[in-house]
């Protein structure tokens, strides 16, 4: 909310600087996000009047206007607006003059067109974030007057960012009142004396059915008034608080909801069709918003309606059809109090948010309701004429938001901030609007009707923390609390300490993607309102996420990377849904380089299957791998399962190339998967004594049959071993020259060991014959060479 | 010629040829051939020794002597040989194995941890020292524990801020990935309670977060660590302690703080934290916008309502609860000017914030 000086003043006579007026508003919770000083900012910026206005002879979509700024000769400027027409009167840059934006006018060929200046909208003053066109002046404002003068940019503007909490801060007012009480200076007095009623001008027929709802509604009817532009004072005050002027009378309202909080609405009496009530729409409805939106209204929003249609969703959105226009001569006023959690539940059936929604969703002050309707009568009458009508009140505003005083030991407030508060303090609460009284240690708080955001002495303390400031808290230790020692999850450590680099990619992923590694059995999650379809559903793998990964990287001149992730895989379960904890591996492309001492090596399987081998027993655990052809997305032949006991923990295997082409990865791809949760506890390390004895170590060569799997060739080679052998590995695997077709030559080395005695040629000869005996028996397979 | 001047000159003769042999040795082996030569046991010394017996017995003392001191003269030499010979062997040895230390080393490849995950652990870390329990939650959460237990009722405007992502409804409940870790803090104290303790309870939870909100300063996926702590009479001062202690234990110097109030649903009082610049040491800069200081989280002591969803008795126990963006915290600490870097996962970029 932008909240200018001037204005603020108005209300409270501040004497600080503009930094100190800024802690301070910091200091009771209102962040101040900038302070703008637009008038230094827009110095060169004048009034210009165009007198003439031609398309540009070389471009469709720009314009040759002449524009007179009260010098000898109307200047000639080129401009790509659309919205300004002959007439009227605009900012405009002169030569030599620096926009907030950095922008230095120059004079400029523009498609053969020398332009003199540049016409300006409130983007280039600095004054919005958007627009649509030049900003156009109020028609008195004065030719080549500097507009920083003309627009009241007199002095600096505040940025502030108000908490959802403080509807009432929502306000000039509010800001002024919390300043005030601060401070000790006096708020200024608003009263206002009620515009006397014209008794020809009869009274609306307004009811209240959604008592719920709606509390409090005034309605009042104006006659004859004569819609013209507002005048420049409103015009500067909506600018320099960052809206644009719309129409006279939506201009008079918009700059009293500013001013005191309350949002206010003008009805055209001539396009309403009998009594009005507020009600609770039974769904079905149709309505046509002010912004252009068309409707279908559900069941159960709070609405303002004629007898014949709903004219307005209550404290959101007026109608198009009910709406004030330039040619509206009869109006009815409205101003109400909606309940915050209607017209919160109201706005969010349409995903509508309007400066009224805002304040009411929020909380406005009961008290402001009918104020802003005596000021925003004078206004009007004063300025665009007519005759108003009495006051329809219908409701009461002493019941609303109305609480029961607090009362509470004081020493509650101290304790929660840790802090002594002197007893001077409350008068400043009091200031704020609170009846605050403390004797004997016990504290009673009466809450004003504007603050709808303190029930309890929690909020309390926060009002007396934000009034003594949080620098003033000191800081303190408490004890330390734990009773267990940290537990501290090792697994990525282990894949790093592999040569592994860690990957964090989006749990969400696209239905392709998804549809790569897991079928279409239901079991996706799907996002209700995803960023974009590439992020629309929660994976069920890690792999599509590492294939992404891995394909930025090969397109940015990696020979291969080797990527690991931990995270988590999402999917329905029976009723449910289930989140795995994951550890998810990639390999791909050159995992060694050309170096001088050796030879370029790409990933293959038993690469992907050391890793995960060598991290399984990081955790004290080993597995066993067996083929399975079928695993979705990857190549028969070259994946398997990866069981511990009887439970499948994993898989592993080559990306199908299908898939590796889809990422644009032009070498093999290998995956692996663990899920961490069905991970048994591993072997912890237990103390064993070094052996004594030396350890003897034989090879043995065999032919094979290519069929023959290693694990049970291993298991054959341990079983013959017998006691003495502790450890039987393949160390030498040949086929090619000298082998036969469809035989594999298998180099086995082992190991013998007694904890008692050094071994002997007996022993290991013994062994010897025993395996070869045993390959001969079960494989068929002979010693070779 | 006496037998005697005879030996004398027979021993004469050997000395020097000896002594030839032994500089003229071409290698260890030869050396030691001619120590076996002359100084050996069927050596050419001792055979000249053998003919001390044919001389008379008055004679033999002087003899002996003399083939001693020639004995002794060879030994002499013949290590003096036998070093030098060493010497150059192992210098020509030396120079064949001389390297190119500017070669490069062989490495094997090594792995690096995502800068995340260090910020992660660095800030868990910093927590569980303090005496603070690690707990984790789903990411997939139920309106209960994201929003209305947190104080956030549906027609709450702050609900509203939240940028959830909902999911399709699969559930009997409506479901929404989580928008903050804060649910954690209702977890955690139901199973705290669950399992019949009492407070104190100090709790880091660490975790993946969800915000339907995707720009140049917004991941719609990012990384939160809460932390809170309940018992009897925590005060806003304790809060105050524990931010200076850990802000300046993860920046690794002592840092100004501030507190300004603000508003979250789930605390009362509330604040803003800013710490003193850490790239300008509060001097300003374009990071501090010129400020000297920079937000860094949210915090306040725990509304009752939050304790009371829970069943936690607030006239007793009161509590403080803050949570962080770490992705914040690594590129303030790392002068990381991109929060899309983190998820790109270059791995030239890991490589270099990674560790
Ligand atoms: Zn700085």
């Amino acid at each position: 909310m932008k909240l200018p000086l001037s204005w603020l003043k108005s209300h409270v006579a501040l004497t600080d600087d503009v930094a100190t007026i800024a802690t301070h508003l910091v200091r009771l919770g209102h962040e101040v996000e900038g302070v703008e000083e637009p008038r230094s900012a827009v110095k060169g910026v004048r009034v210009g009047h165009i007198i003439e206005k031609k398309p540009h002879p070389d471009a469709d979509k720009l314009s040759l206007l002449k524009v007179e700024i009260g010098d000898k000769q109307p200047l000639t400027i080129v401009c790509g607006a659309s919205n300004m027409g002959e007439g009227d009167k605009v900012p405009v840059a002169t030569i030599g003059t620096t926009l907030p934006n950095g922008l230095v006018i120059k004079q400029g060929k523009i498609r053969g067109e020398t332009s003199f200046g540049m016409c300006c909208s409130e983007v280039e003053l600095g004054l919005a974030d958007e627009s649509a066109g030049l900003l156009i002046l109020p028609g008195d404002a004065p030719v080549g007057a500097e507009v920083g003068e003309l627009l009241g940019l007199e002095e600096a503007v505040f940025d502030l960012s108000i908490t959802p909490n403080r509807g009432d801060c929502m306000s000039v007012r509010g800001l002024a009142r919390d300043l005030a009480a601060d401070s000790g200076l006096e708020l200024a007095d608003i009263s206002i004396d009620p515009v006397p009623a014209d008794s020809s001008i009869a009274l609306p027929h307004i009811s209240i059915a959604a008592v719920d709802g709606c509390p409090l509604y005034l309605g009042r009817r104006i006659e004859g008034v004569k819609v013209s532009d507002s005048p420049a004072w409103i015009q500067a005050r909506l600018i320099a608080a960052g809206q644009r002027p719309v129409n006279g009378v939506v201009d008079v309202l918009n700059m009293i909801m500013l001013d005191l909080g309350q949002p206010m609405h003008a009805f055209d009496t001539d396009s309403l069709n009998g009594a009005v009530s507020i009600r609770i729409t039974s769904g079905g409805e149709s309505f046509e918003a002010l912004d252009g939106r068309k409707l279908t209204l559900p069941e159960g929003d709070l609405v303002v309606a004629d007898e014949s249609a709903v004219i307005a969703l209550a404290g959101i959105m007026g109608s198009e059809p009910s709406g004030v226009t330039g040619t509206t001569v009869n109006i009815m006023l409205e101003s109400a109090f909606f309940k915050p959690a209607k017209v919160s539940e109201t706005r969010r059936h349409h995903g509508m948010v309007s400066e009224a929604s805002m304040r009411f969703e929020r909380g406005v002050d009961p008290a402001m309701v009918a104020v802003a309707m005596e000021q925003a009568t004078t206004l009007i009458l004063e300025t665009f004429g007519g005759r108003a009508g009495a006051v329809s009140v219908s409701g009461s505003a002493g019941g609303i938001n109305a609480k029961e005083p607090l009362t509470f030991d004081f020493s509650r407030i101290e304790k929660r901030l840790g802090i002594e508060v002197p007893e001077s303090t409350d008068a400043v609460l009091s200031r704020m609007g609170f009846g605050v009284s403390r004797s004997q240690g016990k504290m009673r708080v009466s809450i004003p009707g504007h603050r709808h955001d303190v029930s309890i002495p929690e909020d309390i303390s926060e009002e007396y923390a934000r009034v003594i400031g949080f620098d003033a808290v000191p800081e303190c230790l408490p004890p330390l609390a734990t009773t267990k020692p940290a537990a501290v999850d090792h697994s990525i450590d282990y894949a790093v300490a592999d040569g592994f680099v860690q990957a964090i990619s989006y749990a969400f992923i696209s239905e392709a993607e998804q549809r790569m590694f897991s079928p279409d059995d239901g079991n996706d999650i799907l996002l209700e309102n995803p960023i974009s379809e590439a992020m629309a559903v929660m994976r069920r793998s890690g792999w599509p996420g590492l294939l992404g990964i891995a394909r930025h990287n090969m397109n940015r001149q990696q020979p291969g990377v080797m990527l690991v992730e931990q995270g988590r895989s999402y999917e329905k379960n029976g009723d449910g849904h289930r989140e795995n904890n994951i550890m998810a591996w990639l390999m791909c492309g050159e995992i060694q380089s050309d170096q001088w001492h050796t030879t370029v090596r790409s990933a293959d399987f038993f690469d992907m299957k050391g890793a995960v081998e060598s991290w399984l027993a990081s955790n004290g655990l080993t597995a066993r791998f067996m083929a399975n052809d079928d695993v979705q997305g990857l190549q028969a032949g070259q994946s398997a399962d990866l069981f511990i006991g009887k439970s499948v923990v994993g898989r592993i295997g080559k990306v199908d190339a299908a898939i590796a082409d889809h990422y644009d990865i032009d070498a093999s791809v290998f995956v692996a998967e663990i899920n961490l949760d069905v991970l048994p506890e591993g072997k912890k390390a237990k103390f064993q004594p070094l052996p004594e004895f030396p350890g003897v170590e034989r090879d043995l060569v065999f032919l094979f049959d290519r069929t023959d799997r290693v694990e049970a060739i291993l298991q054959a080679v341990r079983k013959a071993g017998g006691n003495l052998l502790t450890d039987a590995r393949v160390f030498d695997r040949y086929v090619g020259q000298g082998v036969p077709d469809g035989k594999v030559s298998l180099g086995v080395r082992f190991t013998l060991q007694d904890a008692k005695r050094t071994l002997t040629q007996k022993d290991s000869d013994g062994v010897s014959a025993a395996i070869v005996a045993a390959m001969e028996k079960i494989f068929n397979a002979p010693l070779r060479g | 010629m006496s037998q005697i001047a005879v030996m004398e000159q027979q021993l004469d003769a050997i000395k020097e040829e000896a002594k030839k042999a032994f500089k003229n040795a071409s290698d260890l082996s030869q050396l030691d051939q001619e120590r076996v030569k002359y100084l050996g046991k069927k050596g050419a010394l001792t055979e000249v020794l053998k003919g001390v017996g044919k001389l008379s017995p008055e004679d033999r003392p002087a003899i002996g002597k003399i083939v001693n001191k020639v004995k002794d003269d060879l030994d002499r030499t013949f290590k003096i040989s036998q070093a030098v010979m060493k010497d150059k062997l192992g210098l020509l040895r030396i120079e064949a194995e001389r390297v190119d230390v500017t070669m490069p080393g062989r490495v094997t490849s090594r792995g690096y941890k995502h800068p995340v995950q260090n910020g992660l652990d660095e800030l868990t870390a910093i927590f569980t020292q303090m005496g603070f329990d690690i707990a984790q939650g789903p990411e997939i959460e139920d309106e209960f524990h994201n929003f209305d237990a947190l104080n956030i009722p549906p027609e709450h405007p702050a609900r509203a801020m939240h940028d959830t992502f909902f999911l399709k409804e699969f559930t009997d409940r409506p479901m929404v990935l989580r928008t903050h870790t804060s649910p954690v803090q209702i977890r955690a104290m139901q199973r705290f309670l669950k399992e019949g303790n009492e407070p104190p309870l100090a709790v880091v939870a660490p975790g993946r977060v969800y915000r339907c909100d995707y720009d140049m300063t917004h991941s719609p996926m990012f990384h939160q660590v809460e932390v809170f702590k309940v018992d009897r009479d925590v005060s806003l001062a304790n809060l105050k302690g524990v931010l200076k202690h850990f802000l300046s234990a993860y920046f690794g110097k002592e840092l100004p703080i501030r507190l300004r109030p603000s508003y979250f649903p789930f605390t009362e009082p509330s604040a803003e934290v800013d710490i003193g610049c850490v790239l300008c040491d509060g001097k300003g800069c374009r990071v501090c916008k010129q400020t000297g200081w920079i937000e860094v989280l949210g915090s306040g002591m725990i509304h009752p309502n939050v304790l009371k969803s829970v069943g936690i008795d607030s006239d007793t126990y009161s509590g403080f609860a803050f949570g962080l963006g770490v992705e914040r915290m690594v590129m303030l600490k790392q002068g990381i000017p991109d929060l899309r870097l983190f998820f790109e996962n270059d791995v030239r970029f890991l490589g270099r914030m990674g560790s």
